[in-house]
């Protein structure tokens, strides 16, 4: 008797404390990951900014995850696989979906995307939405997008080539500055983010490439990229040695030690916004073949194992809502996919950002170069060939035919082992082949 | 039955992990055994650079960190006023990841660091140095050094500690009585006793060595490529985890040799001091 009224008591007591906790507790707490905001400051706005906003709006909690691009991909492939997963939304770049959709991660997005254009207060950009389609599904919603500048400090301003307008300014005119930098002052004082974490992969192959050649892949060692790479051992010269060390450039921007700086918008932005007084921002260099500059776009998907999948829907929503997009280009430099947030006026040092991306994209001589896709698994192999090459070339100090001809056998076989092809503005190959 | 946990951690942590990772480096894809990814590693660029680098670096910090750490641990176990204090301070780097470690050398080696701002007080430099450039080995490799050393020194001393405070004072005190010298002591009492905790403290620090990246990639990004960072850099950055196993196997056959080799070496030499 005395026994069963303990027990009584004892599950009254459990009951007591925890269904209500059920009742008043968060409704759903949703799992997101993404391989994008991983500097500190970025993941720190997103979790106490953009997703506090809509945990204040809807009471679903979001349990933010950066991941390097290893780890995050493994994790997606092994809930695809396990058939069971706890990742509900997930965010990642262009470049990625084409190994996330044949593996079975990412389910069609098409409802989705669908949905939202019936609310009538967004219009999503249409290359968009084209590009969004990969084997025949919609892979991802658009969600951000972001590009590569040059941010100066203003004392350089002094060294620039006269007669050039830095507004237009060729790979040229950047030599030159480098140059004149160093006759001036005897340090050199260009920056490029060649360090570990850095993103310089993307200068070699979306934006000095396509200006020197034309193209990406297709005329990899032309007689021009040999041309490039004479261009790239002089403005070693001018370089920071200390640029292997940089993954992002607003560190050296603000300490001084680098005043001519190229890297990705929302890597530049922290500089500006301290001393917006203190530094221009420029397009990138044109070359013999136009600017090129490369177009990055991160989009949304929810996994097909996601455990709260209209939840997840809800934060999409939320995240291409133009007033979240100017929100998120203010926080962190990543530009919008709708056409209603693209109008609004930033301030400060996001300004000057919008306006160098303004001046890049509406130059006469723009050309947009696009992250490559369809080399699924192997697609990690890319930038590192375009580095190592750079490595064996500029640092190593190889001959510069003979290297090319090594790194495009590697190349070559890279996309015919994928059957890929080339990427804008490369012509429309497959598989795509080095000359 | 006492040791089924142990059995179990080792079998899940350690047995499983080594038997995927062998698997990985020589299984291909789609099934079947294969060579190929060892040949990749082998024609990679870095491949030559890291193995020299991890090689020489812990040929260099190796011996400095066992000297150091005897020289520590000799002079906390003499007793002197303060020792405890002093024992603290020198074990405040075991607290210390090794990406921290290489954060706080950074600060002191960068352009804008500690280093050039003292320089720049003293009035040894007008314009600052550039000390972490592959245009400046010396330097580069003398930060790397420095930084490991600081790091690490420190439980090379705690393991010669230990076995000192367990060799047992009859002996100094018999050689007190033959009349021995503080020289004399510590080479023919102590350092024989002293054995067993130095094969533990090299064997311990020499693996760890070849499994060193963080502190060299923060100080100098690839320009110093070591085997463990590239193991790092296929999984992470190629996205490759077949050359990445092959190059964790290569570090565990190191490993696995240079072990040996110390147990052989210094248990050889043991069994001489036990004879004569």
């Amino acid at each position: 008797m005395r026994a069963t009224t303990l027990v009584a008591v004892v599950l009254a007591a459990i009951l007591l404390v925890t269904v209500p906790a059920a009742q008043t507790g968060p409704a759903v707490e949703i799992t997101f990951t993404s391989t994008q905001f991983s500097p500190v400051h970025e993941t720190e706005w997103a979790r106490d900014t953009l997703f506090r906003a809509f945990e204040t709006e809807t009471g679903i909690r979001v349990r933010f995850i950066s991941e390097l691009a290893g780890p995050y991909m493994d994790r997606l492939q092994a809930e695809a696989r396990a058939g069971r997963g706890s990742i509900d939304l997930t965010g990642t770049l262009h470049g990625d979906f084409p190994i996330l959709v044949p593996a079975g991660v990412a389910r069609d997005m098409a409802p989705v995307q669908a949905d939202l254009a019936r609310r009538g207060d967004r219009t999503f950009f249409p290359d968009l939405v084209r590009i969004s389609q990969i084997g025949g599904t919609q892979a991802y919603v658009p969600w951000m997008q972001a590009t590569y500048l040059i941010v100066a400090h203003k004392r350089a301003m002094a060294y620039f080539p006269r007669g050039s307008n830095p507004m237009a300014m060729t790979y040229d005119d950047l030599l030159e500055w480098g140059d004149a930098i160093k006759a001036a002052t005897g340090t050199r004082r260009i920056g490029f983010p060649a360090g570990p974490g850095g993103l310089f992969g993307r200068f070699l192959h979306g934006y000095i490439y396509p200006s020197f050649t034309g193209s990406q892949v297709k005329r990899f060692k032309s007689p021009e990229a040999v041309e490039m790479w004479r261009y790239l051992r002089r403005l070693g010269g001018v370089l920071h040695p200390s640029s292997f060390l940089y993954s992002f450039m607003h560190e050296p921007l603000l300490l001084g030690e680098v005043w001519v700086a190229w890297d990705h918008t929302a890597r530049l932005l922290p500089a500006l916004r301290d001393r917006p007084d203190d530094f221009v921002v420029l397009p990138s260099p044109a070359g013999p073949r136009g600017r090129s500059f490369l177009s990055v776009i991160v989009g949304l998907t929810i996994p097909k194992t996601a455990p709260n999948a209209d939840a997840a829907a809800r934060l999409i929503e939320f995240l291409t809502r133009p007033r979240t997009q100017v929100l998120t280009v203010q926080g962190v430099a990543f530009f919008p996919t709708v056409r209603e947030a693209a109008g609004a006026v930033p301030t400060g040092g996001m300004k000057l950002l919008a306006e160098g991306v303004t001046a890049q994209q509406g130059a006469r001589d723009a050309r947009v170069a696009l992250l490559p896709v369809g080399l699924g698994v192997r697609t990690g192999e890319f930038v590192p060939l375009y580095v190592d090459t750079f490595r064996e070339i500029s640092v190593l100090g190889k001959p510069i035919e003979e290297v090319l001809a090594a790194q495009a056998r590697k190349l070559e076989e890279l996309y015919r082992a994928m059957n890929a092809m080339c990427p804008p503005p490369d012509p429309a190959i497959t598989p795509c082949k080095p000359d | 039955m006492l040791l089924a946990p142990s059995l179990v951690f080792l079998g899940v942590f350690f047995v499983y992990p080594l038997v995927q990772a062998f698997g990985l480096s020589f299984l291909r894809p789609e099934g079947g055994l294969t060579a190929e990814h060892f040949q990749r590693m082998l024609g990679d660029t870095y491949f030559r650079g890291a193995i020299t680098n991890s090689l020489l670096l812990t040929a260099i910090v190796v011996p400095i960190q066992v000297a150091i750490g005897l020289v520590i641990a000799l002079l906390v176990n003499s007793r002197f006023r303060g020792h405890l204090w002093f024992l603290y301070i020198c074990a405040i780097p075991l607290a210390i990841s090794d990406l921290a470690a290489g954060l706080i050398w950074l600060s002191v080696f960068t352009e804008r660091g500690y280093l050039n701002t003292l320089l720049h007080m003293v009035g040894a430099v007008r314009e600052p140095l550039t000390y972490l450039s592959a245009e400046q080995p010396v330097w580069l490799y003398g930060a790397i050094i420095a930084a490991e050393v600081w790091r690490a020194t420190a439980i090379v001393m705690i393991i010669l500690l230990a076995g000192l405070q367990l060799i047992p004072r009859d002996y100094f005190e018999t050689a007190d009585v033959f009349g021995a010298g503080g020289w004399r002591k510590l080479w023919h009492v102590t350092l024989p006793l002293l054995r067993p905790s130095l094969q533990t403290a090299l064997i311990i620090r020499t693996i760890l060595a070849f499994q060193l990246f963080a502190t060299v990639i923060t100080l100098s990004g690839r320009q110093v490529p070591v085997l463990a960072g590239e193991a790092y850099f296929w999984y992470g950055l190629y996205r490759n985890p077949h050359v990445a196993s092959a190059y964790a196997v290569l570090i565990m056959g190191v490993s696995v040799v240079i072990t040996w080799v110390y147990l052989r070496v210094l248990r050889l030499r043991e069994e001489e001091v036990a004879g004569g």
